[in-house]
């Protein structure tokens, strides 16, 4: 662990990134959609997962700017005043606190505080403001962790991130098993092809273009968005996930007279399928879960999106998605009729006046 | 007494306001233009060398979130919008749906942000015809319309206070400084000087529309397109090296990293924005306005952090989209009487509401085309906007038809906008199919992906005094003020306008080659449909008991308030209106620098 490197970024950007959120006279708990507890201030604000902000990092070369992001810290001394702030956690070198500085707007303080920092890829990290000395949880990101001593810290994981943060282990093998079913990369070809993707690589391409793939598997990485996006964006759902996917298990264990439905038929699966579509699931608790064809449609949104969506957001692994289909679809000459590399960011892709 | 006094004070900065700003900056008089988003600048401006937009599928449509606003019918039902169009439940558009129900919606919401709705849209740029602007007298003793039992069309047609050939100028002013590509031969538009640049070569699924305009006799010409194909002197912008990587998928419906799409940020703004006499400040929405008589002298907005602050002009002007440029009009009316029964002496503000019919058809190509290298349209025709034509359909007016080819091709937009025809019912199509799974996801992106051509056209809708913005009586936004309300319907002449332009669209791309799973229509069954071309409530004319601002774009009965959004069009022109915007704005700049 290094010293924080703390990175540039105007006030302007920081105005950008606050007040569509933040700024408002009614507190209303109009965000909350089931992912708040009651009384939780959040509620009020719009999109709170977006604090901190989590962006790219530009150093003038791709090459060495695309393994961090730049993480903004920001306090909103509208809400909570404050003579000072600084900011410590696990992304700086032992904790050492990096002060955050006023946002000035029309030439006086504007009650935002700001500092951005330069953080790995992947990564997560715990952290706190230090509010005039007193440690505090960031009260705008809905992300928190109770630690064993009893402190509330708040958390933030950055791009391409494959470290599991919402579902359980057992949770995260079935979502595999039904992501699968979803996506089209089980078939024999495709499967081979994903393995392929990988393995004709060799390293140093790989280590350049990819960093951030751990696991190239069926599912190309959509689980792991799925874990990302019920962390964050979509923390509202993670309770449809914590409730459905140990039903399921526990349901098809049943059908299997006690066997590991993970190692079931594959029909065992289909057939499931079928029954969530027609919302007509025999051994479905109703009542913990009322519509499993609601299940299944935000199964499905996040499966494709997360196979395809931009590796930044830790689906599409290994960009694996796209190279499917940049290989699947060719002309007669051979040439891809999905050169997705040429509009991306390098080293991910082959553009280099756009820098992600 | 305002904190602040400017010579010219400008709500919003997309095309509506844009264009006279930087005629009246150029000119020396002191603007300043408040902005209700953020200010995402391009890699080139941005000190830290970065974007705050991304190519990134998810910056387009994000993450779900649910609709929590009391007292509307889609309370509790998911929606997906851009990072830069407004939070629903903070500040949502209400609709009166079919069944008489509220609901909460997306449509109508260009972006919030500077450069407003050009950061997002796919840039066509095309000018409305002469006819456009004259529909009462090109309508004028006809007995042959149909669908209008009623002589509705007869009654509600106008012709605009400006002709076309006032109004070309301009056109070749904002096609000069916007910075459009596209080409001229077969437009049924006439103009006075050429600035297009040259097109970039078309994605080659194109070629099947290009094959049905041309087996159906309809010239053709590239679609004019606002993103810049070379170096544009006026705004300082260049181009890559290799232009052909211009073409990506990111376009409609994104903001563009590079600043090639000719927003009206990068166009217009961005060239001024070091003068002494310019002051921009993003992240401030105005929430209502103050008069003294027949002088606005209060501009009353929140800063970025919400407080309360005050600004004042010699002159106003507003533009932040006709929906809500009408809502603050109706907001500043509800608070002081005199304001209103200036604002509103016939009844006026708010009525006539315009979007445009549209609809088109879509089918399979046999050829698959990398359609990732695109921008947002090929091929346009004119020929349906040809007063024969017009005429021998017995329509009051007609349309542009052009090719779409960035739409579904990127694999997430391809199934969320599945079957979806609107920003309400994102993803709904893909879910409500559960049969794409598996072996059928192969068979689904086999067919469809880089297979599918689209073509679209755009048609004057029919004014009716009932289709109108009003302030919604109990949905409030973040700072406590009512949201607007939007009540429409089509008119009978305008579902049969659509149906014949559908089929028109139909015919191009049965024309078209050996096309397949070939389907056509219209919005003409869905009353929220808006196109994000918010026109009319605010409309100007020659006659004070008929209009809300007079030919200026003026109210009436202010000396010093201008409406400069698409809300001044009486008629709303048979092609997308952002141009017709644009021109209009550089008139009125043109006039507003004569004045102060």
């Amino acid at each position: 662990m290094v010293a924080a490197q703390v990175v540039p970024r105007d006030a302007q950007y920081v105005l950008n990134m606050c007040t569509k959120y933040l700024a408002r006279d009614n507190i209303d708990t109009r965000s909350n959609f089931g992912q708040y507890q009651p009384g939780d201030p959040r509620a009020a604000i719009a999109e709170a997962w977006r604090f901190p902000v989590i962006d790219s990092f530009w150093d003038g070369s791709p090459a060495s700017s695309y393994p961090f992001d730049t993480v903004t810290f920001i306090w909103d001394g509208k809400r909570s005043p404050a003579l000072s702030v600084d900011v410590t956690g696990t992304f700086t070198e032992l904790y050492s606190p990096v002060p955050l500085t006023e946002v000035p707007y029309l030439g006086q303080p504007s009650g935002l505080w700001a500092v951005s920092v330069r953080v790995p890829k992947g990564q997560v990290h715990a952290y706190r403001y230090l509010v005039d000395g007193t440690a505090r949880a960031d009260p705008i990101n809905p992300q928190m962790r109770e630690l064993d001593n009893g402190e509330v810290w708040s958390r933030f994981f950055t791009s391409g991130c494959t470290i599991p943060l919402t579902l359980g282990y057992r949770e995260r093998r079935v979502l595999d098993a039904l992501v699968r079913h979803v996506l089209p990369f089980r078939i024999a070809e495709n499967s081979r092809f994903v393995s392929d993707v990988y393995t004709k690589l060799d390293r140093a391409v790989r280590d350049a273009q990819f960093p951030l793939a751990y696991l190239m598997d069926e599912d190309v990485g959509a689980t792991n968005y799925i874990d990302k996006l019920l962390a964050r964006d979509e923390m509202h759902h993670a309770v449809d996930y914590h409730i459905c996917l140990p039903m399921i298990d526990t349901l098809l264990r049943e059908r299997l007279g006690g066997l590991d439905p993970l190692v079931g038929p594959v029909e065992l699966w289909q057939d499931l399928y079928g029954e969530l579509a027609s919302n007509n699931v025999p051994g479905w608790d109703y009542n913990r879960y009322h519509d499993p064809s609601n299940f299944l449609a935000l199964l499905r949104r996040h499966a494709i999106t997360g196979a395809f969506v931009h590796p930044r957001r830790g689906g599409n692994s290994g960009a694996a998605g796209w190279e499917y289909l940049e290989s699947r679809y060719v002309d007669n000459a051979g040439q891809t009729l999905f050169d997705w590399r040429r509009a991306i960011e390098a080293p991910l892709g082959h553009n280099t006046d756009y820098r992600g | 007494m305002a904190d602040e006094t400017f010579d010219v004070v400008a709500i919003g900065s997309g095309a509506g306001a844009a264009p006279l700003v930087h005629t009246l900056v150029n000119r020396g008089k002191h603007v300043l233009l408040l902005e209700k988003g953020p200010l995402l600048r391009t890699q080139g401006q941005d000190p830290s060398g970065l974007s705050d937009f991304k190519r990134d599928e998810l910056f387009a449509t994000g993450a779900a979130k649910i609709i929590n606003v009391p007292n509307v019918a889609n309370n509790g039902e998911p929606y997906y919008s851009s990072h830069v169009e407004p939070d629903l439940n903070d500040e949502p558009h209400v609709y009166k749906g079919e069944d008489g129900q509220d609901r909460a919606t997306i449509e109508g919401y260009t972006a919030q942000l500077v450069g407003g709705g050009t950061q997002l849209y796919g840039g066509v740029s095309l000018r409305f015809t002469p006819d456009d602007l004259r529909l009462a007298s090109f309508n004028a003793g006809r007995t042959d319309l149909l669908g209008d039992p009623n002589g509705d069309v007869l009654r509600e047609a106008r012709d605009w206070p400006i002709s076309y050939n006032q109004l070309e100028p301009y056109y070749c002013t904002a096609e000069r400084l916007v910075g459009i590509n596209g080409t001229r031969g077969g437009q049924l538009k006439p103009a006075s000087q050429d600035f297009y640049q040259p097109p970039l070569e078309p994605n080659a699924i194109s070629g099947f529309a290009a094959a049905g305009m041309d087996a159906l006799g309809m010239a053709r010409y590239r679609t004019p397109l606002a993103v810049i194909t070379r170096d544009h002197e006026p705004s300082g912008r260049t181009v890559p090296q290799d232009t052909d990587t211009i073409k990506t998928a990111f376009v409609n419906r994104y903001g563009d990293p590079l600043g090639l799409k000719s927003n009206t940020w990068v166009s217009l703004l961005w060239p001024i924005h070091n003068e002494p006499n310019f002051e921009l400040r993003a992240n401030c929405v105005v929430t209502h306005l103050t008069a003294q008589g027949a002088t606005v002298n209060q501009v009353h907005y929140r800063d970025p952090m919400g407080n309360e602050r005050t600004v004042t002009g010699r002159i106003i002007v507003v533009a932040c989209s006709a929906i809500e440029s009408v809502r603050l009009l109706k907001l500043s009316a509800a608070a002081d009487p005199d304001f209103s029964r200036r604002i509103d002496a016939n009844g006026l503000l708010g009525a006539y509401f315009l979007t445009h019919c549209f609809g088109g058809a879509q089918c399979q190509v046999p050829q698959r085309a990398d359609k990732s290298k695109t921008l947002d349209s090929d091929w346009a025709t004119d020929h349906c906007a040809h007063p024969d034509w017009i005429r021998s359909h017995g329509l009051w007016a007609g349309g542009a038809i052009y090719n779409n080819t960035s739409d579904g091709a990127l694999p997430i937009s391809l199934a969320r906008t599945w079957a979806a025809m609107d920003m309400d019912n994102m993803w709904k199509g893909y879910l409500g199919d559960p049969s794409i799974v598996g072996n059928e996801f192969v068979s689904y992106l086999d067919a469809n992906f880089g297979k599918r051509l689209s073509v679209a056209f755009m048609a004057n809708q029919v004014p009716q005094r009932t289709n109108r913005i009003d302030l919604h009586p109990s949905v409030t936004d973040k700072w406590g003020r009512p949201v607007a309300y939007i009540e429409k319907t089509w008119h009978g002449h305008d579902r049969l306008l659509m149906e014949t332009l559908a089929e028109q669209c139909h015919q191009i791309l049965v024309h078209a080659g050996d096309t397949t799973d070939v389907s056509y229509g219209s919005v003409e069954n869905s009353i929220v449909r808006i196109a994000n071309h918010i026109l009319g409530g605010t409309r100007f004319g020659s006659d004070p008991d008929d209009s809300v601002l007079d030919p200026n774009c003026r109210a009436w009965n202010f000396d010093n308030l201008y409406v400069t959004d698409g809300g001044f069009m009486p008629t709303s022109g048979g092609a997308n209106p952002t141009l017709t915007i644009q021109a209009n704005s550089f008139r009125v700049g043109d006039l507003l620098s004569a004045r102060i």
